[in-house]
Order: structure tokens, then sequence, then C-alpha cells
């Protein structure tokens, strides 16, 4: 096996430049990708990694065991910086509908972007398989990440129910994962 | 239920203010509640970033980025010189083993594996998601997971457009063996793929599985449940009749070895 990323990381708190161009190797199409789904901007996406990767270079964006898992934690990193950057955005009046183009996407060409595709294609459809009102708070709370007061104005809910309705829709949208997993086949005799 | 309790979905987005989420995490230490629901939060959500479309980034992308941060590093405080010197030694054996790596294997191999990696280790919190999911939707807060990938392997079969991965994962006390297959053959009647892990020669059962009308199918198997432990030699996955076989009946369509 190759070293964890919890050693990887370790070098790169010691100023070890090839470690952060592995890590960035390794990540990179992950958090691109991760980062157009939530701003729908392949040029802000690419601002995002850079954020993402001064934060990290520059430690201020600290990764601890305690956090759980590296690769959860850098996911995490990108989900907030992206958001941050679209609310700026947002601030100085660029229109979010002006996207950039997307670049084409690539045929899998390594099985792992198979893979990738393949629980993409589940958990897309896990999503869509959801009742209306619950796709919705996924996505503004996921991928929108917006406030619980803008959700709130958003669906017309009291402020205190927010919370209930993600977590119900989260909680369903995971059985809905099970089931679709079950029905493809996965099946232990 | 406190004023505080209401701020777990801003500080799990983030929107909280340094104070604010100071304050936060001080509730947080005291209050059962907060911490299970945002255990619950990231739980739910750790798989979700895989639902985005794998899009290919720009080549001059890594260049740039890379070039940022490293000029953000000089700008910020020192250079942190005298740790460079103090590991030293240590990375500088690590590259060596990396380049010896990258020697064996093509380069271009190299990156698809680290990749896959990647993916595993969200795919394992998936799976542990399912399985609490489908035990016990509101009982106990399920185990903070500890997920970690032992080992993987890509299965190749000749004559054969399938292919499948496995990859044994550490779940706390348990191991298991997650196979997932592609680009299967459809299955007649009873007929099932059929996982066998080999040691000396001799096929152990590692758990069975059906394709879907996509030609995808995949199991987790927990190793517990395994007559041997050991040193496996190979893993192989062979298409069988029904899924009684105790040996493989049916042609060896994939393998590789461990
Ligand atoms: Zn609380």
């Amino acid at each position: 096996m190759s070293r964890t990323d919890k050693e990887l990381y370790a070098l790169i708190a010691d100023g070890d430049k090839g470690t952060l161009e592995e890590i960035y190797d390794k990540y990179e199409k992950l958090l691109y990708s991760f980062a157009i789904k939530l701003s729908g901007d392949a040029t802000l996406a690419e601002e995002v990694l850079q954020e993402v990767f001064i934060k990290i270079w520059t430690h201020k964006a600290v990764y601890q065991e305690k956090k759980g898992k590296f690769s959860s934690w850098i996911v995490t990193v990108t989900r907030y910086t992206c958001i941050d950057l679209i609310r700026k955005r947002k601030d100085e009046n660029v229109s979010l509908e002006e996207e950039t183009d997307i670049p084409e996407e690539q045929d899998p060409s390594t099985e792992d972007l198979a893979e990738w595709r393949e629980q993409g294609q589940l958990i897309r459809q896990a999503i869509r398989n959801l009742a209306e009102e619950q796709t919705i708070m996924v996505d503004l709370f996921y991928f929108k990440g917006l406030t619980q007061r803008e959700i709130a104005e958003e669906c017309n809910l009291p402020l205190g129910t927010v919370k209930g309705r993600i977590r119900l829709a989260l909680k369903h949208l995971n059985s809905e994962l099970s089931n679709i997993q079950e029905k493809g086949g996965v099946h232990d005799v | 239920m406190y004023k505080e309790c209401e701020k777990v979905i801003d500080y799990f987005n983030g929107h909280l203010t340094e104070q604010e989420a100071q304050a936060f995490e001080a509730h947080l230490e005291t209050c059962e509640d907060c911490q299970e629901e945002l255990r619950e939060l990231r739980e739910l959500t750790e798989h979700l970033p895989l639902a985005s479309e794998p899009v290919e980034p720009p080549a001059e992308m890594k260049q740039n980025v890379l070039d940022a941060a490293f000029t953000a590093g000089e700008t910020t405080d020192e250079e942190p010189e005298a740790n460079e010197d103090k590991s030293s030694s240590s990375v500088d054996r690590y590259k060596e083993k990396q380049a010896e790596k990258r020697k064996l294997d093509k380069p271009a191999w190299l990156m698809p594996v680290l990749a896959a990696g990647l993916i595993f280790s969200l795919m394992g919190n998936m799976y542990a998601v399912f399985q609490t999911t489908q035990s016990d939707e509101d009982e106990a807060p399920p185990v903070e997971s500890t997920d970690e990938v032992l080992q993987r392997v890509q299965l190749q079969g000749e004559g054969t457009n399938a292919n499948a991965t496995a990859a044994m994962i550490n779940q706390g006390t348990e191991d298991m063996l997650v196979v997932q297959a592609g680009s299967l053959d459809p299955l007649q009647g009873d007929e099932v793929y059929q996982v066998w892990l080999i040691n000396d020669d001799q096929p152990y059962r590692a758990g069975s599985f059906k394709s879907n009308q996509q030609g995808e199918g995949a199991v987790a198997y927990s190793m517990a449940q395994l007559q041997s432990e050991g040193d496996w030699d190979a893993i192989a996955i062979s298409k069988e009749p029904n899924a009684n076989s105790e040996t493989p009946q049916g042609e060896v369509m994939m393998s590789s070895e461990l």
C-alpha cells in the first residue's frame, strides 16, 4: 500500500512541496468535479482548487486526525471554500447565470473512474427517487450550502422545522440508496 | 433545547462567524444531541461528492494551483527551513521509495491506482451507511466509521470485457471483502457469479452476486464467515450454475493475485 494520507499530510506540514503535488494529483479530479457540481461554473471551480491548496499549504486549514478521514476533510474544505466563493461572487453582483462552459466530460478511461461513475449514477438515481421537496432539501442544504434561514425562506417553512426536514430527507436518501443497491444485484447468497 | 442547538445546520455549512463557531463548539462539548446530529449529518452526506460527474481538469490547472499555493506560502510567515532539514532523511527515503515504485509500474498506471484508493475510501463509508440503515434505522448511533482499505486489486480475465475490483476493508473489528464488477454477461436461471479466495490452490467461497440489467454486480462479504484465514494467494470470480458450488464448476472469468 502507498503512504496513507495522514503520513502525506505530515510531510506537507513539514513543507515538502513534492507531497503537496502528490495530494494534488490524487484529489484533483474529484475536487474539481465536485466544485463544478456545487457551483456549475468551471472557472470558479479552478479558483476553488487554488484556494483549497493555498489553505492547506499555508496552514489556514489544518487537518487533525480527530476530524476524521483526510479524504472527507479535504472534500469538506472544498465545499466550504466553494460555498464561500459563490457567496462572494453574489455580493459582487456577478450573475451566476453567466456560467462558463463546462468542459466536456471524458469517457471513463480507467476502471476507478467507471466505478466513481457507477456510484455517482446510483446516488443521483436515489436523489431523483425522493419526493420532490426532499430532493430540493438535499440540494439546497448540501449542494447549494444555504443557511437555515435561506432554506426556510426558499421552502416557505418555519425556521424551526428546517433541521428536521433536512435530516428526514437525508435519511430517506440513504435508505433509497440501499434499496437501489439491493435491486442492482448486491446479493450475498 | 438550547438556542445553540438550532445552529447545527449553519455550523455544518460553515455559516457561523468565528465567534459564533467557537461558542457553538463549546456548547457541542456538553450537548450530546448536537454531537449526534452533527455525526449523522456527516455520515449521511459523506458519499455525496461522488454524485459529481467526473470532469477532466484543464491541463494547465495543476501548475496554476501549485504555483499559487507555493507563492502564498512564501509571502506568509517563515519558510520552514529547519523543519525541512529535520525531516529530510525520511522525506528522501520516501521519495526513493516512490521513485522505485514508478520504475516498477508504468507512471500512467500509478495515478488511477491512487485515485481508486480515494474512491474506495469514500465508498467504504457508503457500505457502512448501507449496513447501518439496513439494520437499525432509528436505533442507537452508529459506531464512528473507521473503515480502512487494507488492500485493493483489479481483477482481469481473458476473453471477457467484464471487469472487477476487490478491496479488503477493515471496519473496526471486522474485515470485509468488497467486490464490484461491471460489463458482466447476463446470467441465466439460477446462475450466479461466485467470488473465490484461493489459498494453496484451495478455493474458498467468498460471496456471490447476480448482475443487474446494466451488467453490474457487487457483494460485500464478511471475512469472519470464512473457514480459513490467512495468506490468500489469489482472488477469482467464476460463473456458477447456482449458488451452491463448493468448488468452481464454471469457468474462472477474472482473477488477480493478492
Ligand atoms: Zn445542542
